[in-house]
């Protein structure tokens, strides 16, 4: 045991010693969960748009009222011609445009049906079907007053309950995300990019021929990044839940167990990277691309598993990050406890032991 | 007894590139063996092999009675290594280097100080210092402390002088003199000819074979032709010319001078010889004979081994 303090003891020296990476590695959990916490989200407020009425008559009024109340919208020219739409999009200046027809009230009240035009900015995607989703609510909840005006009774209407996330916030959903990618980089990359360094710098070598277990090498490499790691959990958890007012309905000591099972799964991962790896940009190359490419890309976590070709919603079974996304968010949105999600904390673990017996297999070899 | 006992040794790398091609010879308890020969000669990878950090494809090596393959577990509790790279931590000061190997090795620096004592004295004043802030003697110096911490039976030196300036290779070999009057069998690698005489026997290796085992003493003795030396002022064209030598002989320059073994009558052959240069028109200074370096034993080797 003398052996694995004085190897904690070492790690520490070094993590302290690199000034640069240590408050990379403090900072970057911070800064990450404030950029996609504030900027990088898909809710959007106060989107310019602007109205061409045709019309000009009470219901038109009725309705321009009706978008400019919700706050999706900021109208912000009202032109007279087609043309002058076109000149605006091409300005920058907005971002869709509604065209409302001559005679739109005289038009509802003989036929009960109308049709306004919404023209979109497609050059981005994202936002013109967002926007696009907006001006239907808006158009349905026109249509319903409208409605109700006219027949006393609902024929038929939906009422929609959004379990978990009422206010559709997407913060909910980068926060697993992010908790997912910083313990990926802290464990994995950093615990590999060390290890690695050990065998450029010979020490491995050095360490390798002394009596010393291998066992406590990779534990004594593995435990200062994933108490760092877990310190930057605890601290994007206060952030999220204070700042973001993200839900924590589940026990925050499970949750905690979750993510510190987790770390031990991306380090072990980390450690096996680094097995393989002779240099440290070898052990970064590999991890950004083998294992932090696809945390981003095949957890679910940007990109919805389920709209993926088959192969890889197969292939996302073998990254760790799946498991911890689809388990973290039970705990945290939906109060999950521990019988609800033990079978990814099995996965999880499994894992880990896999990695971390593989890893000692290939440190054991003499060639 | 035996300390190290190495037979039939091989190692072929990739398939094709034979690094150790039977490898034999035996060091003798207490013995300062020298292992010497060119870059690319296999130094490193019988280090690497004896050090138990790789396997040889078949051969036998026994360590202190212990079988190297099998019970490398006890064998590494019994050696103790300098890599021909400096392989401690640059980060972590020279105290704090010297601690880790010795928690390490579970070893205790207090009760193996007068081990490692002469050496300690001189890097102690800069024991606050980070190792990789060190001059490369000093490096070397502290790493021979990492080391010996653990009092090892056999030391492994891999080049240990390369790139250390020649007060300090004086001072590395002194302090070496001193390890083994302690009883720890050394094996040292050097690629210095000079270094190669202060050793009690030396073994020659070239192209992965072992080419001669022997004191440097006997070596020297053995040295079959009459070794002359001569200055040249252009020592390239020099060296085109004795292409077309009729004699038996072997040259290579020596700096300025051009070294030449004759494996001839000497009495009969000289005059030929002044004869050759002047034809060909080549400047020379006074031809002295000169009794061989161990390099130059060195070379004749070589070249024998190349024509056998």
């Amino acid at each position: 045991m003398k052996e694995l303090r004085m190897i904690l003891k070492k790690e520490f020296i070094h993590i302290f010693r690199d000034r640069i990476t240590l408050l990379l590695v403090l900072a970057m959990p911070v800064a990450l969960v404030l950029l996609f916490g504030f900027t990088i989200s898909t809710d959007i407020h106060n989107a310019r748009i602007a109205v061409l009425d045709h019309a000009k008559d009470s219901k038109s009024q009725q309705f321009i009222q009706k978008l400019s109340s919700s706050n999706y919208f900021q109208i912000v020219s009202y032109p007279s011609t087609e043309a002058e739409i076109d000149f605006q999009f091409k300005e920058n200046n907005i971002k869709l445009a509604i065209v409302i027809p001559h005679n739109f009230e005289t038009h509802l009240e003989n036929e009960h049906s109308a049709t306004i035009q919404v023209i979109d900015d497609v050059s981005d995607l994202n936002v013109a079907s967002i926007l696009n989703n907006y001006v239907r609510a808006v158009v349905v909840d026109f249509q319903n007053e409208y409605n109700r005006a006219l027949i006393s009774e609902e024929p038929f209407s939906i009422t929609t309950k959004m379990e978990y996330n009422p206010n559709m916030e997407s913060v909910y959903m980068f926060v697993p995300g992010i908790i997912t990618l910083i313990m990926i980089l802290v464990t994995a990359l950093m615990s590999s990019i060390t290890l690695a360094r050990e065998k450029e710098t010979g020490t491995m070598r050095m360490l390798f021929i002394t009596p010393v277990k291998k066992i406590y090498i990779i534990i004594g490499k593995v435990i200062p990044y994933m108490i760092i790691s877990f310190l930057s959990t605890i601290v994007i958890i206060i952030i999220s839940v204070f700042v973001f007012k993200m839900p924590l309905n589940g026990s925050i000591f499970f949750l905690l167990l979750l993510c510190i099972i987790f770390m031990l799964t991306a380090a072990s991962f980390g450690m096996l990277i680094s097995t393989i790896s002779t240099t440290q940009l070898d052990a970064m190359m590999i991890t950004m691309m083998g294992l932090f490419l696809p945390t981003v890309l095949l957890s679910g976590f940007l990109f919805p598993l389920n709209s993926m070709p088959m192969i890889f919603q197969i292939l996302a079974n073998v990254f760790p990050a799946k498991w911890f996304i689809l388990a973290i968010k039970d705990v945290m949105i939906k109060g999950s406890g521990f019988f609800d999600v033990w079978p990814y904390l099995t996965i999880l673990f499994g894992m880990a032991v896999v990695f971390i017996s593989i890893s000692l297999k290939m440190l054991d070899r003499r060639n | 007894m035996e300390a190290l006992s190495v037979h039939q040794v091989n190692k072929v790398y990739n398939k094709t590139v034979q690094a150790l091609q039977d490898i034999t010879f035996d060091i003798q308890e207490g013995e300062l063996f020298g292992l010497v020969g060119p870059d690319g000669a296999g130094k490193s990878t019988l280090f690497n092999i004896l050090t138990t950090l790789l396997l040889p494809d078949s051969g036998n090596i026994r360590i202190l009675g212990l079988d190297l393959i099998n019970d490398y577990k006890q064998v590494r509790q019994e050696i103790g290594y300098l890599p021909g790279t400096f392989s401690l931590y640059p980060d972590l000061s020279v105290k704090e280097n010297l601690d880790f190997f010795a928690v390490m090795y579970k070893s205790d620096i207090e009760q193996n100080m007068d081990i490692i004592r002469p050496i300690w004295k001189q890097i102690e004043p800069f024991s606050k210092r980070k190792a990789g802030k060190l001059s490369g003697g000093m490096k070397q110096k502290l790493a021979l402390c990492c080391a010996l911490i653990h009092r090892p039976k056999i030391l492994f030196l891999d080049e240990p002088t390369t790139g250390v300036d020649p007060v300090s290779r004086k001072e590395f070999w002194e302090i070496l003199q001193t390890i083994r009057t302690q009883g720890i069998t050394v094996l040292v690698s050097t690629p210095y000819m000079d270094e190669a005489t202060l050793c009690d026997r030396i073994a020659l290796i070239q192209n992965g074979k072992i080419l001669e085992i022997n004191t440097p003493a006997d070596i020297m003795k053995q040295f079959r032709g009459c070794l002359y030396t001569f200055r040249s002022e252009d020592i390239f064209s020099l060296l085109n010319a004795l292409k077309e030598c009729p004699l038996k002989c072997n040259y290579y320059p020596y700096g300025e001078y051009c070294h030449i073994a004759f494996y001839e009558d000497m009495e009969k052959a000289m005059p030929t010889f002044i004869q050759f240069l002047d034809e060909r028109k080549q400047e020379h200074g006074e031809i002295k004979p000169i009794q061989p370096s161990i390099e130059d034993c060195f070379i004749e080797i070589v070249k024998m081994n190349r024509h056998e």
